[in-house]
């Protein structure tokens, strides 16, 4: 069929119609063989610009205007309906790649954004698939990557902060998302080498200290789990959120203000007891079940992430899970850290934080490298690690790796 | 959970909203709104599309309300506007981290709204419910926003020229950041911002900060010349036009305006001036501004003047302007309006600044005045107490003149009314004034805590009544054309019960004089000087109505007082001073009025036998009332001593049952009573003379001295005379004084005598006959009891005291009744027959002699005729005493022809010679 013959049978429909007609006519054209040709690929890429996005109009030229977000809501549900009726994951992987793949304007990354926010909402486990894929296809410390997560962010952990449940069941559902999305997570907080110390949000924190925790494999699920990709495409490898995570706990110490944190701790309410009224025996059990405080949630954290780097462990072949380079990254932080303690006059063998800081990166180091978790120069990591202050944990382990290396 | 169900659809939710949305009616738009709200609340990524749904809605409401009419159907019928409610609190609710997407939406919306409805007016738009909420929601919002997202919120409103009073009303929430971005706008959507601020009182702060800082930015030395080129006319330009921004900018003028920032400021404008931007602000615009403007400009204006030629002309550009503009009295000029206010101020500069801020502010006071009476009222009120010098005395009849005269044509037939008008304003001003200096002497003064006080401080009464009386100089010199018509004088006259009541309080000894107020000065300069406003009015009733009746009385009290008062006063200059004052007052009053006559004698005499005794040397009439009781021993008292005589004293009806004679409660009576001074106190003092001076400058003119004689004589007799009966004029056998009067007789004899103050009065009315002869009863007692003694004594005590001062007395009587024509001829020489008489021969001379002629020639008015000059005479040629009468004088100068012939020819030879 024509291009013209499709486009003009589509122009029967109306908008979210003819979307939808649109997504069955380029599954047509793009699966089923084994690779498209580059005329089909146009055509599928044009009939999307027109029918699916409206992003241009018959003739061709760009819509100003494009769709208004009713129209967008349209759209993401029949998106939605096309991808969770659709059997065949390459089949689902392919349109949602070449719907978002090749993504120039920001007004497709706009209407990915709601699709994945929404399927986060809703937990839909076919869609947050796609996204997951979507996101290990294009990099997870990918600007458009970040954009995406910092906007499921945004919503997920600002505005809507009543759906923690739904949320932490997430990592049962949809692992390989979930995975890429701590990955990108990881990229956006405690980056910073100066200024401003950012730090993700409370809640955010406990929902990824609940991922990790709950399920050692998580971290390694995307690359346990290859995307089923269209044929003829390049799989790109998964990056493990477990060297982003090491990160956060390392530095955590250091950026968290423990003496701070102690007043925030939220005193339980008394309740008045009512006449009739028992307690109801879950409710007494959550109320032992403390609160913790954002450097416990930390202390938490890293205890899985060293569970994790255990998990992460594989019988056969190189290791894949933490890259050496990315560790050696924590240095400079740590650096600057100390410099600031030295100016202030404070001997950093006595910085509890400081120690605490180091500790950690040595139990990190010492877990990964024992398990052979880490993939690329590990003796640049170790030289790295060795310009570190004095730690006696990290002394040991440096000298015990070198002179095994 | 059920997530395939969610699978396939992402929630039931969505798929209604969708699906209805596509199907939008006004029917379903509540459960679409529900739904709406869910989705927000679930599903956060949906918010756009919820937005826009919610924006329609908002669009249909607002059509809906500005359709509908007032009564025509409530919130319910409708589905938008019930949606419309749901909304607003929901959105309001979301929290702080919604607001980066609400705020901008609500704004969006606002503007949009506006753009659409531009023809409708903003008033009308602005009180649909649909718009209310809205920006509700938009106040809410902004302030949960931190200030850069506000900052950008703000100025995405200023870009949309319609909703400038969106931004007004959204404004009041962020004033601080309205202010000055408004600023940056042109003079015209400027002003609508501000219009709409001003609804808001405490922007007004916000927007005068943001005005100043624009100003001062402007007028720095370093600031770039093409920037500030523009600020000053363009601030000029937006103050003509909006009335906040105005008033901002003249709030606490003299702070922005200080003296170095003229300076800079007039540096600036004498270098931009001639550039294109200030073509609209010329002294027309300016003059226009002020009008409009704060009092306080135009003090910085006059304080400028000397130092600005510029400021000057405007000045006198700006009086002429409000001369004019004032000429067409349904215009309300703020000006004026804050002068009235601020007329404090105003007034205090008046007094103090130099001369043309006087001149120009007494321009001002007189525009102020002509529309606001009452602003007339106490500004003359003001000036009257606080003015210190003849200048500013010159201003007050300026602007007296100024306020009557100002725009009345000489021919307009309700001139006199008008005038009437203002008089009676005038007249108020003189009450008030005279109010307040009362009132400000009983005030605290810091002089007085502080202790520095100065030399010559007089109370502001004072003050009031030296301005008065310089003002009243002036009127009667004549030499003023203002005030021709006295001003001045007619509300004086219109108020003298408040002046006479002021004078009478002052001059009361009995009045309050509480520490550290002017009220604790000697009051006697403040006296002479209300004294003198008094003297200086006419109250004859020539030149203004007469005085009432309460107002004769109220002033005749008060000078009464204020006579006594000046009797008592150590500088004998100022003594007589006052006395002359007071008698001049008396006489004024008393010429007119016989009533104020009868009650100015009646108080001369009272004051002065009862309370001020002492001044005139006499002796209290009344001993046991009016003198305090001495704290007696118990030994002392008469009954003690009279008591240690024990058993003895038993007998009733025995002359020993009393041994010590006296008067109870008293003690024992002093044998030659020292303390009841000696003798008669003598008639001719200082203080008794002028008395009298005063009794008789009460009797001035026609008939009047024997008319008040006449009623000094009863006077005397109701005061002494203890009571009603025996008052008459017939004199009755001398027997029955001894039976039945003679105590009563003894009493007044006493009284008299010891009264210096009553006998000197009845010298002076047997001076203006006949009214002697209603003092009968004085003149009898005193016979009698003459009569009396006399026969007691006999002999006995030829040489004591007693019988010197029976002897005194009378000659006094003797000299009295003689002056008084009640003795004719030869009995009129008794008075130099008596010295030479003995005891029993004054007896014998009283009995014969004076009493029975008088008991047989009643002294009535009826024995004195009238000539033809209206004097009373009685004609000694058609009255000889009857020979009966004369004998016994007659066998007693023959029986001591050697010692007493002389008289005998004087006496007798003329008369025999008639009787030939």
């Amino acid at each position: 069929m024509s291009l013209s013959d499709l486009k003009h049978q589509l122009r029967k429909y109306d908008f979210p119609i003819c979307a939808k007609e649109a997504l069955i006519r380029i599954e047509q054209l793009l699966v089923g063989r084994a690779a498209p040709s580059n005329k089909q690929l146009d055509i599928a890429m044009d009939v999307i610009a027109e029918f699916v996005f409206c992003e241009v109009d018959r003739r061709g030229n760009r819509r100003s205007a494009g769709i208004t977000p009713l129209q967008e809501l349209q759209l993401i549900d029949v998106i939605c309906e096309y991808l969770s009726t659709c059997g065949n994951d390459t089949t689902k992987n392919t349109i949602f790649l070449s719907l978002f793949g090749g993504i120039e304007s920001q007004r497709r990354l706009k209407v990915l954004s709601i699709l994945a926010s929404m399927a986060v909402s809703a937990s839909s486990t076919s869609v947050l698939l796609a996204v997951g894929v979507w996101l290990q296809q294009m990099g997870c410390s990918s600007a458009l990557s970040l954009q995406l997560v910092e906007n499921i962010i945004r919503d997920h952990f600002y505005l809507n902060t009543s759906n923690q449940n739904t949320l932490k069941s997430l990592a049962i559902t949809a692992p390989q998302f979930v995975s890429n999305f701590i990955t990108a997570v990881t990229e956006l907080y405690m980056h910073d080498l100066q200024g401003t110390k950012k730090l993700p949000p409370r809640n955010l924190l406990e929902v990824i200290t609940s991922w990790v925790f709950s399920n050692p494999t998580l971290c390694m699920s995307a690359q346990l789990n290859p995307a089923a990709l269209p044929s003829g495409s390049i799989p790109m490898a998964a990056v493990t959120p477990l060297a982003g995570l090491v990160h956060w706990c390392a530095l955590a110490p250091l950026y968290i203000d423990e003496d701070q944190e102690m007043v925030e701790m939220i005193v339980p309410v008394k309740r008045i007891k009512l006449e009739n009224e028992r307690d109801h025996p879950t409710f007494k059990t959550n109320a032992f079940n403390k609160v913790l405080t954002e450097a416990e949630l930390y202390t938490k954290l890293h205890l899985a992430v060293l569970h994790s780097l255990r998990a992460g462990r594989r019988t056969h072949g190189p290791p894949t899970a933490v890259n050496a380079q990315h560790l050696t990254g924590l240095t400079p932080h740590v650096q600057a850290c100390a410099h600031q303690l030295l100016k202030r006059g404070i001997k950093l063998q006595n910085d509890r934080r400081l120690q605490d800081c180091l500790d950690r990166i040595g139990q990190a180091v010492q877990v990964a490298l024992a398990n052979g978790c880490v993939y690329g120069n590990i003796s640049n990591l170790l030289a790295a690690l060795d310009t570190l202050p004095e730690n006696r944990l990290l002394r040991i382990i440096i000298k015990t790796h070198q002179q095994i290396i | 959970m059920n997530s395939q169900s969610k699978s396939t659809s992402l929630s039931s939710d969505l798929n209604n909203f969708i699906y209805g949305v596509s199907r939008r009616s006004s029917q379903n738009a509540p459960e679409l709104t529900k739904i709406g709200i869910n989705l927000l609340k679930n599903f956060p990524a949906a918010r756009d599309a919820v937005l826009e749904y919610f924006a329609m809605v908002f669009h249909d409401a607002v059509n809906v309300s500005l359709n509908q009419s007032d009564y025509e159907a409530d919130i319910n019928t409708n589905g938008s506007l019930e949606s419309v409610s749901m909304i607003g609190p929901e959105l309001c609710s979301l929290g702080q981290s919604w607001a980066p997407f609400i705020a901008p939406w609500c704004i969006s919306l606002i503007m949009d709204i506006a753009t659409k409805k531009s023809n409708i007016p903003n008033a009308t738009l602005q009180s649909t419910e649909p718009v209310r909420v809205l920006l509700d929601m938009t106040t809410q919002n902004l302030t949960l926003l931190n200030s850069d997202e506000r900052a950008k919120c703000i100025d995405m409103m200023l870009g949309s020229w319609q909703c400038s009073w969106a931004v007004g009303w959204v404004g009041r929430a962020e004033p601080a950041l309205v202010a000055p971005r408004a600023l940056a706008l042109p003079p015209d959507a400027a002003r609508a911002v501000f219009a709409h601020l001003a609804n808001h009182p405490p922007a007004l702060a916000h927007v005068r900060a943001a005005l100043v800082d624009m100003f001062h930015e402007a007028i720095k030395e370093d600031s770039k010349p093409e920037k500030r080129r523009e600020v000053i006319p363009y601030l000029l330009n937006l103050a003509s036009k909006s009335d906040i921004v105005l008033k901002a900018l003249t709030q606490d003028i003299e702070v922005t305006l200080s003296e170095s920032v003229l300076e800079r400021v007039s540096a600036v404008c004498a270098a931009q001036r001639h550039s294109g931007a200030w073509e609209g602000v010329g002294p027309g615009a300016l003059v226009a501004l002020l009008l409009r403007a704060d009092v306080r400009c135009l003090l910085l204006l006059l304080q400028c003047a000397p130092t600005y030629l510029y400021c000057r002309q405007l000045l006198e550009y700006l009086l002429q302007k409000l001369e004019y503009e004032s000429l067409f009295s349904d215009k309300n000029i703020p000006l004026l309006t804050s002068a009235a206010e601020e007329s404090d101020l105003v007034r205090e500069k008046l007094l103090t600044g130099n001369q043309l801020e006087r001149y120009s502010l007494a321009r001002v006071l007189i525009l102020v005045g002509y529309n606001l009476p009452s602003e007339f009222v106490s500004t003359i009120s003001y000036l009257l107490q606080h003015s210190r010098d003849d200048a500013t005395l010159a201003m007050l009849v300026r602007i007296i003149s100024g306020t009557i005269t100002m725009h009345i044509p000489n021919d307009s037939p309700d001139i006199n009314m008008d005038t009437e008008r203002h008089q009676n304003y005038i007249k108020t001003g003189v009450e008030y004034a005279l109010r307040d200096a009362m009132i400000s002497d009983t005030e605290i003064k810091r002089y007085f805590i502080e202790d520095n006080l100065p030399k010559d401080q007089k109370t502001y009464l004072h003050y009031y009544c030296l301005n008065i009386i310089k003002l009243l100089r002036w009127e009667n010199s004549n030499r003023v054309g203002h005030l021709r018509t006295r001003p001045i004088g007619r509300a004086v006259e219109a108020s003298l019960y408040r002046i006479g009541g002021a004078l009478q309080e002052y001059a009361s000894l009995l009045r309050v004089r509480p520490e550290c107020t002017m009220a604790s000065l000697d009051e006697m300069p403040t006296c002479h000087a209300l004294a003198e406003v008094l003297d200086r009015v006419d109250m004859s009733g020539t030149k203004a109505p007469p005085p009432s009746v309460e107002v004769i009385l109220k002033v005749v009290q008060a000078t009464v007082k204020y006579f006594f008062r000046c009797l008592h006063e150590k500088d004998i200059m100022d003594k007589l001073r006052g006395v002359q004052t007071a008698c001049r007052l008396l006489r004024k009053l008393c010429i007119h009025s016989k009533l104020a006559r009868a009650v100015a004698l009646r108080d001369l005499l009272e004051t002065a036998m009862f309370r001020e005794e002492k001044a005139f040397g006499s002796r209290s009439v009344v001993a046991n009332t009016v003198t305090s009781n001495k704290d007696w021993a118990n030994e002392e008292l008469l009954i003690h001593l009279n008591q240690k005589h024990g058993p003895i004293t038993q007998l009733t009806q025995s002359h020993t049952s009393v041994f010590h004679a006296g008067i109870i409660g008293k003690g024992v009576r002093k044998q030659n009573g020292t303390d009841n001074g000696n003798g008669i106190p003598p008639i001719l003092t200082t203080n008794n003379e002028l008395l009298m001076a005063a009794l008789m400058s009460c009797m001035d003119g026609n008939s009047g001295v024997v008319e008040g004689a006449t009623s000094v004589s009863l006077l005397l007799v109701e005061l002494v005379s203890p009571d009603v009966m025996y008052n008459g004029l017939p004199w009755p056998d001398e027997d029955f004084t001894k039976q039945v009067s003679i105590e009563r007789e003894l009493y007044m004899r006493g009284a008299l005598e010891g009264c210096a103050v009553a006998r000197a009065a009845l010298r002076r009315a047997a001076g203006a006959r006949p009214a002697l002869c209603l003092a009968s009863a004085l003149l009898r007692a005193a016979a009698a009891t003459l009569l009396h003694r006399h026969r007691a004594l006999l002999d006995r005590h030829s040489q004591s005291a007693e019988m010197a001062r029976e002897r005194a007395a009378l000659a006094e009587l003797l000299a009295t009744m003689t002056l008084g024509q009640l003795l004719p001829h030869p009995l009129s020489h008794m008075l130099e027959l008596a010295p030479e008489l003995t005891a029993s021969e004054i007896v014998q001379v009283l009995r014969d002699c004076l009493w029975n002629y008088t008991r047989d020639h009643v002294p009535s008015p009826a024995l004195f005729t009238c000539d033809a000059t209206g004097l009373h005479w009685r004609d000694p040629s058609t009255c000889k005493p009857p020979a009966t009468y004369t004998d016994t004088l007659r066998l007693i100068i023959q029986k001591r022809i050697s010692k007493l012939g002389h008289l005998y020819p004087i006496m007798f030879l003329n008369l025999e010679k008639d009787t030939q």
